[in-house]
């Protein structure tokens, strides 16, 4: 889909260019990181691809097409843009920033406002309470998910994205980083992804290229770079720990167990005896509609009589089944539990998780992985 | 008492003086304001361009307004025209400087993603960056009228009429009552002015 064939950036007279002869192939529909310490050439990389850095030698095409062969305003409108500064405008209301590329387009009002209305709904944000708000009204995550909207508006097949999620809190980055691998699930684009995070570029990507002074230093999956770094300076890129990592490969579905569920209207006596021989420690407690609501430690019920619910603690946090092994563990840690429950969106029970679930599928991955190669 | 009198049996004078001034400021703010804002954003556009220009319309602003009427005869001669002239090139300035600022201040990531999306350059200007420096560039027009409108007075030095004349007439006739009542009025003027365009400015900001 982007290909970049022999592409040199030099900036000025210098003698070191920014980007150096490099070639790249990024597939339709895949994600492809670029990821490196500031002033590695990821983000003039980028900014090739929509002609705001014109490159000093080389070709770059998408689609099979020359970009220089296009005319710069046509091949951004349709590229979506989205960057850490998010560049709301602040004089327009959350709609018209939503708008602007499509109105460029000249679409009709009626398009148009079906479209903002699709897109709020697809970055979870109300269209009846947000439609009309300004930026400023916004916190810093609500703006970044109208600035992925606004990249998204004339559903273009392509998007760029500079370091976007950089300038959030990490629970917020990490709630945003989901949602977006979801939407990204449903939309297939293909997507070029700057950032100096290797656990940003391990959890988002399809591909990642590792960059330093202008050069790929090696491209391939998140796998193959955590399990066979190219060289030094990749493997300290990584960091230490690179079965930690893996969890950011995992989601929780792969490695929840199901729970024993109990709703909280049933006899403690009767769950007592269900439960033998199942070595169980862990229940779920659910109400009349199956969320779950709360939950009690199996050798806790021993010597108590009446329903569940009156003996139960409350469960404040759950993790979603997308969600990966190192959300699980953040969790976790965060609330200081040995365990934590994986719930659906409408807070049904699906799993549970505790620390050897994550050790024992963190290293069966690696055991494939070994295999695999 | 006497003021008053005096303001009452010549009020039809003072108003046609009143309505004189306000017309040589009018159309003279009306050109400066256009050309202030015109160049104001071709400088953002040639950075290097941008500190001569300030400089050149700091320095004429550092001219006495006196002289600067002066030195416009031998050009223009006498009457409303130089005065007009003098007045645009007076009130250069704070226009020019306040759009290049307001625009210059803009956050550069709004600009990066307007590029980035496809917004022509042209468009971006009047659709993003004019309307965020609206503010700032309010504030030197403001400026600017409050000052086209005290030099306006000593434009009637080379006969354009207005207020000033009233004051000037005052004084070659020792009589204090009309220096007073032009020194009144011209304030009056001024606050009128600076308050209905702090109104405007309100009104259209966001």
């Amino acid at each position: 889909m982007i290909r970049f064939e022999n592409v040199t950036k030099k900036y000025g007279s210098k003698d070191k260019p920014a980007v150096d002869n490099l070639d790249l192939h990024i597939e339709e529909g895949e994600i492809c990181i670029l990821v490196g310490p500031s002033g590695c050439g990821k983000t003039t990389t980028m900014k090739m691809i929509n002609r705001l850095i014109k490159q000093t030698s080389g070709k770059i095409f998408i689609g099979g097409k020359d970009i220089d062969a296009i005319d710069p305003i046509k091949l951004r409108l349709g590229i979506g843009y989205v960057i850490q500064g998010i560049g709301l405008f602040p004089h327009m209301t959350i709609e018209d920033n939503i708008a602007t590329v499509p109105l460029e387009k000249g679409w009709d009002k009626q398009r148009i406002s079906k479209r903002v209305d699709e897109l709020l709904e697809l970055v979870e944000l109300a269209p009846d309470e947000y439609r009309k708000k300004r930026p400023s009204n916004l916190s810093g995550g609500q703006k970044q998910r109208v600035g992925v909207a606004r990249a998204l508006a004339a559903d273009p097949p392509v998007m760029l994205m500079d370091e976007p999620f950089g300038a959030l809190d990490p629970i917020t980055r990490s709630r945003l980083q989901n949602e977006f691998l979801h939407i990204q699930e449903k939309l297939k684009k293909t997507i070029v992804f700057v950032t100096h995070d290797i656990d940003e570029a391990i959890k988002m990507g399809d591909k990642i290229a590792v960059m330093r002074d202008g050069n790929i230093v090696q491209f391939g999956t998140p796998y193959e770079i955590l399990s066979n770094p190219a060289d030094e300076f990749v493997s300290d890129l990584i960091g230490g720990n690179s079965t930690l990592k893996m969890m950011h490969l995992i989601t929780c579905e792969k490695a929840m167990r199901v729970p024993f569920v109990v709703s909280q209207e049933e006899e403690i006596e009767n769950i007592l005896q269900s439960a033998q021989d199942r070595r169980i420690k862990i229940l779920a407690v659910t109400d009349s509609s199956q969320r779950l609501v709360g939950f009690a430690e199996y050798k806790n019920l021993v010597n108590h009589h009446g329903k569940i619910g009156s003996i139960m603690k409350k469960v404040t946090n759950t993790v979603d089944v997308r969600m990966t092994l190192q959300d699980a563990l953040s969790e976790m840690f965060s609330f200081g539990s040995k365990f934590v429950f994986v719930a659906d969106h409408q807070r049904k029970v699906k799993g549970i998780l505790n620390i050897d679930d994550l050790l024992k599928a963190v290293s069966e991955d690696e055991k494939n992985t070994d295999a695999m190669a | 008492m006497e003021l008053f009198n005096f303001f009452i049996q010549r009020w039809d004078s003072i108003l046609e003086l009143a309505l004189e001034h306000i017309v040589i400021v009018i159309t003279a703010m009306l050109i400066s304001i256009a050309l202030g804002i015109i160049t104001g954003v071709l400088i953002t556009y040639y950075n290097k361009s941008a500190k001569i220009v300030l400089s050149i319309a700091g320095i004429l602003m550092t001219v006495p307004s006196l002289a600067l009427f002066s030195l416009l005869i031998p050009v223009m001669g006498i009457g409303k025209a130089p005065a007009i002239a003098g007045i645009v090139i007076y009130t250069q300035l704070p226009i020019i400087r306040n759009v290049y600022i307001g625009i210059m201040n803009i956050d550069p990531s709004i600009i990066e993603a307007a590029n980035g999306m496809g917004i022509s350059p042209r468009k971006i200007m009047y659709k993003i960056k004019l309307p965020l420096a609206f503010p700032v560039i309010m504030a030197g027009v403001r400026t600017s009228v409050v000052m086209g409108i005290g030099i306006g007075a000593i434009a009637a030095y080379i006969g354009a009429g207005g207020l000033g004349a009233y004051i000037f007439h005052g004084i070659s006739r020792s009589n204090d009552k009309m220096i007073i009542i032009g020194a009144v009025l011209i304030s009056v003027l001024t606050i009128l002015a600076d308050k209905g365009l702090g109104r405007l400015q309100k009104h259209y900001e966001i």
